[in-house]
């Protein structure tokens, strides 16, 4: 939902490091973008085509990688994906905070970045 | 003098450079969010976000809350909205400091608003903030404000599929509200599966039924809140 007001900082940001550089093009940017964020991919694309028009960085590709949720239970030791409860009445697996192994909560240690990893640029 | 050392990279004509960056986004507003805490904290505040749908009833809790608690508690109050005073208004009525925070047309507080607003108030007069952010259960979960505790409200009214279609901001919930609870029946809605969705999704979530119209089970938000 608010896909414009965060993809108006990456382009920020990215101009930022390319005046820095004195780049005369961004010719690339690739995010990393957590499952666990309400970042829609097809708006960031979006508002990236849109923000960039006019500015060194337009028609640069927009690469995103998505990054899985990871969960960790202070518990038994336990990293990795959520416990997933398969409840027939909602059709859908609801995630939980529930460790998948010993079921003491758990605490959320990925998932949730919105990370710009690199930028390629003409200098 | 000590020796200039020059560290520059000589790029070739059209050459294309690579810069490694993995400057996080949200971590901004999680930085901020700290910052805010450890400003509150410094200052003897205490401070809870409110959360919820637009109409779930976070303004009437809020509301009880300030005639529960005023004796006890100087109470400030940000009311989150995209243009209007109303709600801001309403709680004023009842003695607690308010501060209208217009987003405009973002859909969600962030730390920098609170920020700003937190330099609206003088925080020797105060011990206890509410936060009540923009109706919505999607984007407050991403922006964390340096509250200490948050709430979720969520009412009957929403059907019976309001929680575990919006797993995400219960997560971040230290107390859930179940409001309206008198429309349980009418809704055709069970306060009890409700209660369960919360627990199975965040068993470390306290879970309280409300009727914030009549204040029916809010004194059950202020021990679960530790007030």
């Amino acid at each position: 939902m608010h896909e414009f007001s965060v993809t108006s900082q990456i382009v920020q940001s990215v101009l930022a490091e390319a005046e820095k550089r004195r780049a005369k093009k961004v010719t690339e940017v690739h995010l990393v973008i957590g499952k666990l964020t309400f970042l829609g991919l097809e708006q960031v694309r979006f508002a990236y085509e849109a923000l960039t028009k006019d500015t060194i960085t337009e028609g640069s590709k927009l690469i995103i990688e998505e990054q899985e949720g990871v969960v960790k239970c202070n518990h038994c030791g336990y990293e990795g994906g959520f416990k997933y409860e398969d409840d027939p009445m909602y059709h859908v697996p609801v995630p939980t905070l529930k460790c998948p192994q010993c079921s003491s909560v758990v605490s959320i240690v990925a998932g949730k970045e919105c990370t710009i990893k690199s930028i390629k640029m003409m200098i | 003098m000590a020796a200039l050392k020059k560290e520059v990279v000589k790029a070739e004509e059209g050459e294309i450079y690579d810069v490694e960056l993995s400057e996080d986004l949200l971590k901004a507003n999680q930085r901020l969010a700290d910052e805010n805490k450890r400003f509150l904290h410094k200052n003897g505040v205490r401070a809870i976000d409110i959360m919820g749908a637009i109409g779930s009833g976070k303004t009437s809790l809020i509301e009880k809350l300030v005639q529960l608690l005023k004796n006890r508690y100087k109470i400030a109050v940000f009311k989150g909205d995209l243009t209007t005073t109303i709600d801001a208004e309403l709680i004023a009525r009842h003695g607690a400091e308010t501060v209208a925070i217009n987003t405009g047309k973002e859909c969600h507080l962030d730390a920098n608003l609170v920020k700003k607003a937190l330099q609206r108030l003088d925080l020797k007069k105060i011990d206890l903030l509410f936060i009540e952010n923009v109706g919505n259960l999607i984007c407050p979960a991403e922006f964390p404000l340096g509250s200490d505790r948050r709430v979720v409200v969520v009412s009957v009214t929403e059907g019976p599929y309001m929680v575990v279609k919006h797993p995400f901001i219960f997560m971040e919930a230290d107390v859930v509200a179940i409001n309206k609870v008198d429309l349980a029946e009418a809704m055709g809605v069970d306060v009890k599966q409700l209660d369960k969705d919360v627990k199975m999704i965040n068993p470390k979530a306290s879970v309280v039924a409300t009727n914030c119209r009549t204040g029916e089970g809010v004194d059950g938000v202020v021990r679960a809140l530790g007030l």
